[in-house]
C-alpha cells in the first residue's frame, strides 16, 4: 500500500524542489553542527580529564604530558573542534580512549545491536499498544478502558532499571526461560559472521538455528521491556485517534446502516488513523533507539546506549560526539521519512 | 474458529522460538568471568586497570612470577634461573628450554630483551614500574641485552635493590611478547603498538580468540603450553556492568567468577554456601586528603581534628566490609616494616575534634568542600560528611570525577584510594612519603604527597635510601622508621583502610586465586 502510494506520487524533484532540497540539507547540516558544538562544549566543561582515562591516576608527568599531546589537547580549543569537524566530514570520528578502536568502526558494531533491540521493542510496542488503544476506544469508560489506562500509566511510572532486574529475576533466574547478558549464549559467540549486524537475521540467513534460538532468548526480554515503555504512548495516541474517528458522521451513518461493529472499526475508522499511527510509531522508534541506555546496562547489551554511557563515564569525548551525531542524524532521518510518508499517505497534507 | 487458528499459530511459534533454558552451569572445561570490560588496549605496555591486567597475564608469561600466596618469593617462569652479580648491579637470566609462543616460535632471550626495551621506549603506563629504576629509551638497548638465545643480561643503571627489579619483571606489563609476530604488524616504527591493542602475540597459557571492548573477551587454551595444557579450554570474560544482573547470573551458575560486585550483593553472597568471596588484599589505601595549600588545612591542629572525624568502624561494617579493612599505616599489612597490629591513632571522636578546632581558632567549626575521587567513593564521602558534621565541620560534597583536581592540587578535602602493582612497601611509599619538590612548577602530580603539598624531608630520605638498600633487614627497618614517623606527624594523607579486591568464586571452581598485583592466572584452574 505504502509502496504503491510512493510509486504514484514519485520521488522526482520538481523544478522548485531543488531549492527546497538545498534548504533542507542546509538546515540539517546546521542542526548537526550545532549539536556537535554543544556536545563539544559540554565535554570541555565536564570536571574530568581524558588523559587519565588512558593512563590511570598514578601516571608520571612525562607520560601524562605525552598522552596529552597525543590526544591533541595541547592545541587551541577552536582548532581541536575545527579539526574534529573536518575529520568527521571524511568519515573519521577519531579514536576511542576506552575501547582503543576507531569510533567509526565501534559505531558500526554497536549500532546494529541497538537497532535490533529497537526493532523487537517497537514490534512488541505496536502489537500490544495499537490493539490496546483500539479496544480502549471502542469500550470507552468500561473496565477494559481503565485497564488499558493502568497498563499505560505503569509504562510511564515504573523505573525501567527496576523492571529489568525484576524481569530477569522471574524469567531468567526463576523460570529459566530466557538468557541474561549479551546478545547470545557464550558458547555461540563468534559463530556467525556479521553481514547486517542484526544477529537474528544473520544467524537465520546462515542457517545457524541454535544461534538464532539463543539470540531470540536473549533479545526477547529486553526487547519486550523496552517495547512496554512505548505501549503507553502508542496506546494512548491510538485511543485518542480512534475516539475522534468513532465520533465522525460517516461512522455513525455506517452503524445506522447496520454495518457490523468490527467492520466499522477496522475497515473504516482504523483505515483513517493509519497515517497518524505511522508518524507516532516512527517517532517512538527514534525514541527507542535513543532511550535504550538503561536497559542495555541491565542486560549488558553491547549497543549504542551502553557505548555512549561508557563514553560519558570515562569522558571519552570522541565516543560521546560520535554517538550523539549518529543519534542526531537518525532523528532527522526518521523525522524526514515520517514527514514524507505522511504527505504521501494523506493527500490533504501535500 | 479464528481464535483456535490463532492459538494454534501461537503454539507453533512458541515451539519454534522456544528459547533454550538458561544454562544450569557453565561447561566443565570453560570458565566464565563476569567483569567490567572497558579495556582500551590489550598491549601489556599500556596496562592501567585490574581486568585488563588479569586478561594480559594469561596471554603473556613473564620472566618470573610472584605467586599470590607468597608475595616475597620470586619464582621462575620463562626464565628458568637467574643470578645477581656480586656488586648487585647486574642480573643474568637463563631462559626456559622448550617454551614457545602461540605462533610456534621459540621464546628466546632476544624476545625478552625486546619486550623490556619496548616497554621503556613506548613510555606508556606499563613503563611506570620498571622505568623507576633508571632505564630510559636512550640507555635501555645497551643495558638489557640478549647474550645468546637463552641468556639475558640486565644491567642496572643506578644502584637499586635487585629484588625490586625482579618484582617489576613479574608485573603484567612485562609479559613477554612474540617479537617476530609483533614486528610483522609494525606500522611506522610503532613497535606494533596499534596492532597489539586488539590482538595478541602470546607466550602464555592462552591465546586470544575474540575481543570486543565493553562486550566479550575469549581466550583459548594452548595445547602446546610449556607447563601443560590448561584444564579450562576457554576462558570467557563478559562485560556485565550491573551488579544485580551479575549476581543473578552467578547464582544461576552461568557465571563462575564475578569482579566488581557491589557491597549489598556481596553481603548476600556472604550468606550463600554456593560461592566464596575472596577478599584479596591490595597494595593501596583508602584515605582522606587535605590540601595544605589551603591556609586552614595548613594548621596541624586542624589536620589533627580531621583524624578524629571518620567513623571508620561503622564504615568497616557497611560499605567497606568487602573493599578494605581498617589500617592506619602507610606500609601495607604483612609487608616488611608494617606494624603487627593496626594503631588506633585516628579514632572517631567528634568531641575531641571540636576541641582541637576550637584550639586552632575555629570555635564555630569550619566549612570545606569535599571531593570524592569518583562515583565509587560517594557512599563513603556521604558517611564522612555526616560524621564530620558532628564535629562542627560542614563539608560541601561535590560529586563527580575529581582525580584531576587532586592531581592539580585544586581541591580542599578529597577522598579516594590508591593502587600499586609492586609487592614491596617502596611502591606505596612513593605515593605517601615521597615529595622531592613541593613547588607548584615542579608539577609532580604522580606523587600523592606533592598533591597535598606536604613536605616530609625525613620520609623523603628514607624512601630514597630504601630504593638502593639491598639488605632485607636494613630495608625492613627503613620502612618501620617511615611508619613510625607517619605516626608522629599530622598527615595531610590520612589513611583509614587498606584496600581489598573482592572476587566472588563459585565453589565448584578450584584454583582461581585473585592476585594482589592483579595477575591472576587461569592455567591451573579446574572445576569439580
Amino acid at each position: 500500500m505504502v509502496t504503491a502510494a510512493i510509486a504514484r506520487q514519485g520521488w522526482g524533484i520538481s523544478p522548485g524542489g531543488y531549492r527546497r532540497l538545498f534548504g533542507r540539507v542546509f538546515s540539517v547540516a546546521v542542526t548537526l553542527l550545532g549539536l556537535l558544538l554543544l556536545t563539544f562544549s559540554m565535554g570541555r566543561l565536564l570536571p574530568a580529564d581524558p588523559v587519565l582515562t588512558v593512563t590511570g591516576a598514578e601516571v608520571d608527568r612525562e607520560t601524562y604530558e605525552r598522552v596529552y599531546r597525543e590526544l591533541g589537547l595541547d592545541r587551541p580549543v577552536w582548532e581541536q573542534f575545527a579539526t574534529y569537524v573536518g575529520n568527521v566530514l571524511t568519515g573519521d570520528f577519531g579514536r576511542s580512549t576506552t575501547t582503543g578502536h576507531s569510533v567509526a568502526s565501534d559505531l558500526l558494531t554497536v549500532f546494529p545491536a541497538t537497532m535490533e533491540l529497537a526493532i523487537v521493542a517497537i514490534l512488541c510496542g505496536v502489537l500490544l499498544g495499537v490493539p490496546l488503544g483500539i479496544v480502549a476506544a471502542v469500550n470507552r469508560g468500561r473496565l477494559i478502558d481503565h485497564v488499558a489506562r493502568i497498563v499505560g500509566l505503569a509504562g510511564y511510572s515504573i523505573p525501567i532499571f527496576w523492571l529489568g532486574l525484576m524481569a530477569l529475576f522471574v524469567f531468567y533466574a526463576k523460570l529459566q526461560l530466557v538468557g541474561a547478558s549479551g546478545r547470545v549464549e557464550v558458547f555461540y559467540e563468534g559463530m556467525v559472521t556479521p553481514v547486517t549486524g542484526l544477529l537474528l537475521l544473520d544467524s537465520a540467513m546462515d542457517g545457524q538455528w541454535d544461534v538464532f534460538r539463543s539470540a531470540f532468548a536473549h533479545i526477547i526480554l529486553p526487547g519486550a521491556i523496552l517495547g512496554y515503555y512505548s505501549v503507553a504512548y502508542i496506546s494512548r495516541m491510538t485511543r485518542s485517534f480512534m475516539l475522534e474517528q468513532l465520533s465522525q458522521e460517516y461512522v455513525i451513518a455506517a452503524r445506522a446502516k447496520g454495518v457490523p461493529r468490527r467492520q466499522v472499526v477496522w475497515r473504516h475508522a482504523f483505515k483513517n488513523i493509519r497515517v497518524q499511527l505511522v508518524t507516532i510509531i516512527a517517532l517512538t522508534f527514534g525514541g527507542l533507539l535513543d532511550g535504550a541506555v538503561l536497559i542495555e546496562t541491565v542486560f549488558a547489551w553491547p549497543g549504542l546506549g551502553q557505548y555512549l554511557t561508557r563514553g560519558l563515564q570515562f569522558n571519552d569525548m570522541n565516543v560521546v560526539m560520535g554517538a550523539v551525531l549518529v543519534t542526531g542524524i537518525l532523528f532527522l532521518t526518521i523525522n524526514t521519512i515520517s514527514d514524507r510518508l505522511y504527505r504521501i499517505l494523506d493527500p490533504r497534507t501535500r | 474458529m479464528a481464535g483456535a487458528r490463532l492459538a494454534g499459530f501461537l503454539m507453533i511459534a512458541a515451539a519454534a522460538f522456544a528459547p533454550p533454558a538458561s544454562q544450569a552451569a557453565t561447561p566443565p572445561n570453560m570458565l566464565v568471568i563476569g567483569t567490567d570490560l572497558s579495556l582500551p588496549t590489550l598491549d601489556p605496555a599500556a596496562l592501567n586497570a585490574r581486568t585488563v591486567s588479569e586478561a594480559v597475564s594469561n596471554l603473556y608469561d613473564n620472566l618470573v612470577q610472584i605467586p599470590p600466596d607468597d608475595l616475597q618469593t620470586v619464582r621462575p617462569m620463562l626464565a628458568e634461573s637467574w643470578e645477581v652479580s656480586p656488586d648487585k648491579r647486574s642480573i643474568t637470566m637463563t631462559m626456559r628450554e622448550g617454551a614457545t609462543f602461540a605462533s610456534g616460535n621459540p621464546v628466546t632471550a632476544l624476545d625478552a630483551a625486546w619486550t623490556i626495551q619496548r616497554v621503556i621506549k613506548l613510555g606508556q603506563v606499563g613503563a611506570t614500574d620498571i622505568a623507576a629504576w633508571g632505564f630510559t629509551p636512550e640507555n635501555v638497548d645497551s643495558l638489557v641485552k640478549a647474550v645468546d638465545e637463552r641468556t639475558l643480561t640486565i644491567d642496572l643503571p643506578e644502584p637499586v635493590s635487585p629484588d625490586l627489579v625482579l618484582y617489576s619483571l613479574a608485573g603484567s606489563s612485562l609479559g613477554i611478547i612474540d617479537r617476530q609476530t609483533a614486528l610483522e604488524h609494525e606500522v611506522h616504527g610503532d613497535l606494533a603498538r596499534d596492532w597489539l591493542k586488539g590482538n595478541a602475540a602470546p607466550s602464555g597459557a592462552f591465546t586470544l580468540q575474540q575481543y570486543r571492548p565493553n562486550d566479550i573477551f575469549i581466550a583459548q587454551a594452548r595445547d602446546d603450553y610449556w607447563d601443560g595444557e590448561p584444564a579450562m579450554q576457554r576462558v570467557i570474560m563478559r562485560h556485565i556492568p550491573e551488579s544485580g544482573s551479575l549476581r543473578l547470573q552467578i547464582e544461576a551458575g552461568d557465571v563462575d567468577v564475578g569482579h566488581y560486585v557491589a557491597s549489598n550483593d556481596l553481603a548476600a553472597f556472604a550468606e550463600s554456601d554456593e560461592v566464596t568471596i575472596q577478599n584479596v588484599p591490595g597494595f593501596g589505601f583508602y584515605y582522606v586528603a587535605l590540601n595544605m595549600k589551603d591556609p586552614d588545612l595548613q594548621k596541624p591542629l586542624v589536620r589533627q581534628a580531621f583524624q578524629h572525624m571518620m567513623d571508620w568502624e561503622a564504615l568497616s561494617r557497611s560499605s567497606m566490609r568487602f573493599y578494605g579493612f581498617p589500617w592506619q599505616s602507610i606500609v601495607p599489612k604483612g609487608m616488611a616494616g608494617a606494624p603487627e597490629e593496626m594503631t588506633t591513632k585516628f579514632n572517631f571522636d567528634p568531641e575531641r575534634a571540636k576541641e582541637l578546632l576550637a584550639e586552632a581558632g575555629y570555635p564555630n567549626g569550619l566549612r570545606k568542600t569535599l571531593y570524592p575521587a569518583g562515583a565509587a567513593h560517594l557512599e563513603n564521602a556521604e558517611a564522612f560528611q555526616a560524621s564530620a558534621r558532628l564535629a562542627g565541620v560542614e563539608l560541601n560534597l561535590v560529586p563527580g570525577e575529581h582525580v584531576p583536581d587532586f592531581r592539580a592540587r585544586t581541591f580542599e578535602v578529597y577522598m579516594g584510594n590508591s593502587g600499586a602493582r609492586l609487592p614491596d612497601p617502596f611502591a606505596t611509599a612513593m605515593h605517601y612519603a615521597f615529595n622531592p619538590d613541593n613547588r607548584d612548577e615542579a608539577n609532580l602530580g604522580g606523587y600523592y604527597l606533592w598533591r597535598v603539598a606536604q613536605e616530609a624531608p625525613e620520609l623523603l630520605d628514607l624512601v630514597e635510601r630504601s630504593k638502593t638498600e639491598t639488605d632485607p633487614q636494613a630495608r625492613a627497618e627503613m620502612f618501620a622508621q617511615m611508619e613510625a614517623h607517619y605516626q608522629t606527624m599530622d598527615p595531610a594523607l590520612i589513611v583509614f583502610f587498606q584496600r581489598t579486591d573482592p572476587y566472588v568464586v563459585r565453589n565448584e571452581v578450584k584454583g582461581y586465586q585473585g592476585h594482589p598485583a592483579w595477575s591472576t592466572r587461569w592455567a591451573k584452574v579446574t572445576k569439580e
